[in-house]
């Protein structure tokens, strides 16, 4: 799950892409508003994080933008502006959850999740399909009720399958989400995690569609 | 109470003090115009009579003849054909004097007017020779003015004579009677006239006086954000001028918004730094770091919505539509509290009321008390808004566990929260109440019949539509 996080101030960003990355994220940083508005427009994101108050452009105007050029990924807006009326500015220009500063980060990550499950659809923290669950809150898997261990990238290719059931996923879409913007892409190195996802799993639980990618059974 | 600022407003007002000073004038200047026309005219009147005694009283002391025996006669009819009209109101007497008994027979000779009458002029006028004026009451109370001279015939067996020429004073009063009355009426007129004349000038002078109150009541009341309008020239640089403070009382409050919501951005981020880098660690002083910035964040919470409010009580008062800033809050609440599963339901009234202040403070209040709803309830938030002639109540409802009686009293007070455990700062229900008393509105809790917490705001209402 890929996040971009627009902040202007460079000790919070960092925290934010520390906690984010820790959770397991991939995180790609936007310091202004400008950069942000490209970003969003040309990268894959799976949810965002905005400040309001942001050089270049604002955080309100980077949010139109986005939503008229049609991007739907959910946003949460994260800023000290805290009163109703700016609230209701940041909802009804687009923004999914609104977070106001100081914040604890164990919120901010509840929020993330929740917001990254409804957008699949999810009601519920726990990710169910046939005998494999996902605990999104703590980044636990079991089959039948065995834990399994994933190491931190076969965890994001599952948990992109996971959110997104049902769907065929391309190798180049499972890159854009799994890799941050300036990373050494490889797509070959895809496939090796989804062998080795495989071995993990039970068998048939990723079905290779061919020409296409792959597709959650 | 209303009956008596109106009437305490009118006797101080310009119209009053311009009314009373012009009539008070106009009444002085007629009354004093009337007593010396009148006086005037009473004179020349009294000057024509006496003319006319006079000549009338020469006519008869050519006529008066004495015979060597001290006989009067009057041989000859005087000219006036008054005089021999019986009881016409014009006469003549002659009395005579007899010197040495020191007595006098009055209505010696008498005109044919006065038929059997005699005029009471018995000791009437002493010196000779010199014309005197009276007046005299006869017998039957009439007054007549009179012109009477004593004369020493020539003949010296003659006792003196005293000659009077009377008229009845109604034929002198009567046309002096009509001109007052017409002098009167008159007046009246040219009072009336100018009275009409004065007010409607004050009434139309002063019209734009009123105009610009309605403008003002207008602007007071957030119709529009200037005095708009053609005024007098000498009200125009008054309303400029006006216009001129309402535009920068707008940029001075535009201006303190924004203040403060830099100040809530450079002050913030930092103590959001902090806190997340404390909560890294589990020391002593990390839990110290946590605490203070918590502390620090409510009191700029704190302070920074009561400078909001501050500043937005000193603006003109705007008006904000009811139901559109509640469609919008409840938009956001099902945003933030999408894990919830909440069913917020909004009753309205059927027609739509303005909320007599700032949309901002409006959203401020209701949404911190929506927001604390949203936080406690199971499932059902019922917003119900009822209006009458001058408020609006807006009733929150919720489905909670409610909160004790003595806590209800104490969530809207400064930095008492009801549950440290939810998260939020605490300041939100303190700042409803605050904003409540600068609207002169109130804010009060009650158990709901969902069986959680209810909350009741009364806000002034500006006006149905």
């Amino acid at each position: 799950m890929r996040i971009l996080v627009v902040e202007d101030e460079p000790t919070l960003s960092s925290q934010l892409k520390d906690t984010l990355t820790e959770a397991g994220y991939v995180v790609d940083v936007a310091m202004n508003g400008k950069d942000a508005w490209f970003m969003g427009e040309v990268e894959t994101f799976d949810l965002a994080v905005l400040d309001l108050g942001l050089p270049l452009m604002d955080g309100i105007s980077v949010l139109k933008k986005w939503r008229d050029a049609a991007l739907d990924m959910p946003v949460l807006i994260l800023t000290a502006r805290d009163n109703w009326h700016e609230k209701v500015m940041g909802i009804d220009a687009g923004a999914d959850d609104y977070m106001t500063k100081p914040f604890h980060m164990e919120e901010l990550l509840a929020r993330v999740r929740a917001l990254l499950r409804r957008t699949g659809g999810h009601a519920n923290a726990i990710l169910k399909n046939g005998p494999i669950e996902m605990d999104t809150r703590n980044a636990r898997v079991s089959v039948n009720g065995v834990t399994l261990s994933l190491t931190s990238h076969e965890f994001k290719v599952l948990e992109y399958f996971m959110h997104h059931p049902t769907e065929v996923i391309s190798r180049s879409i499972l890159t854009e989400h799994i890799y941050a913007q300036d990373a050494d892409r490889d797509s070959n190195t895809i496939e090796v995690f989804i062998a080795r996802l495989r071995k993990k799993l039970p068998s048939g639980t990723i079905e290779t569609v061919r020409g296409m990618g792959y597709r959650l059974a | 109470m209303n009956a008596r600022k109106t009437a305490h407003s009118f006797w101080s007002s310009l119209r009053f003090r311009l009314l009373a000073g012009t009539l008070a004038w106009v009444l002085l200047t007629i009354v004093v115009a009337g007593w010396g026309l009148n006086g005037l005219f009473q004179q020349h009147i009294m000057q024509q009579v006496r003319a006319e005694l006079t000549l009338h009283l020469n006519q008869l002391l050519s006529f008066v003849a004495v015979d060597a025996n001290g006989n009067v006669s009057v041989p000859h009819e005087l000219s006036d054909a008054r005089f021999s009209q019986p009881l016409s109101g014009l006469y003549w007497q002659i009395d005579q004097q007899d010197s040495q008994e020191q007595t006098e027979k009055t209505g010696l000779l008498r005109s044919r007017s006065l038929w059997d009458n005699v005029l009471p002029t018995k000791g009437i006028g002493s010196a000779r020779a010199a014309l005197q004026d009276f007046t005299i009451t006869d017998t039957e109370g009439s007054v007549l003015n009179a012109v009477g001279r004593i004369i020493q015939p020539e003949e010296e067996s003659s006792s003196p004579l005293r000659l009077v020429v009377a008229i009845n004073h109604d034929i002198v009063a009567l046309p002096a009677e009509r001109f007052r009355n017409m002098l009167m009426l008159a007046l009246s007129v040219l009072a009336a006239g100018l009275m009409v004349a004065v007010t409607t000038q004050v009434i139309l002078g002063l019209r734009p006086f009123g105009k610009l109150r309605k403008s003002l009541t207008d602007v007071h009341e957030g119709k529009t954000l200037h005095i708009k309008g053609d005024f007098p020239a000498e009200l125009e640089p008054l309303v400029s001028d006006f216009n001129k403070v309402l535009d920068v009382n707008a940029k001075v409050i535009e201006r303190a918004r924004t203040q403060a919501g830099n100040l809530a951005h450079a002050v913030k981020t930092p103590l959001a730094i902090l806190s997340n880098a404390a909560a890294k660690e589990q020391t002593s002083f990390s839990t110290l770091v946590q605490e203070q910035v918590a502390l620090a964040q409510r009191q700029v919470n704190y302070h920074l919505a009561r400078a909001r409010a501050a500043a937005a009580m000193q603006a003109s008062s705007s008006r904000t539509p009811v139901k559109k800033s509640l469609e919008a809050l409840i938009r956001v609440m099902q945003r933030l509290h999408a894990e919830r599963d909440l069913d917020i339901k909004l009753h309205l009234p059927e027609e739509a009321c303005l909320f007599r202040g700032e949309e901002q403070d409006f959203q401020e209040m209701l949404g911190n008390v929506l927001d604390n709803a949203c936080k406690w309830a199971r499932h059902e938030i019922i917003v119900a808004v009822v209006a009458d002639q001058n408020e609006v109540i807006i009733t929150i409802d919720d489905d909670g566990k409610g909160l004790p009686e003595i806590q209800k009293d104490q969530i809207f007070q400064r930095g008492i929260r009801a549950d440290e455990k939810i998260p939020g700062t605490g300041l939100g229900l303190d700042i409803v109440r605050d904003l409540t008393d600068l609207y002169h509105g109130t804010v009060m809790t009650a158990t709901s019949p969902l069986g959680g917490l209810r909350v009741i705001l009364r806000l002034p209402l500006l006006a149905w539509g």
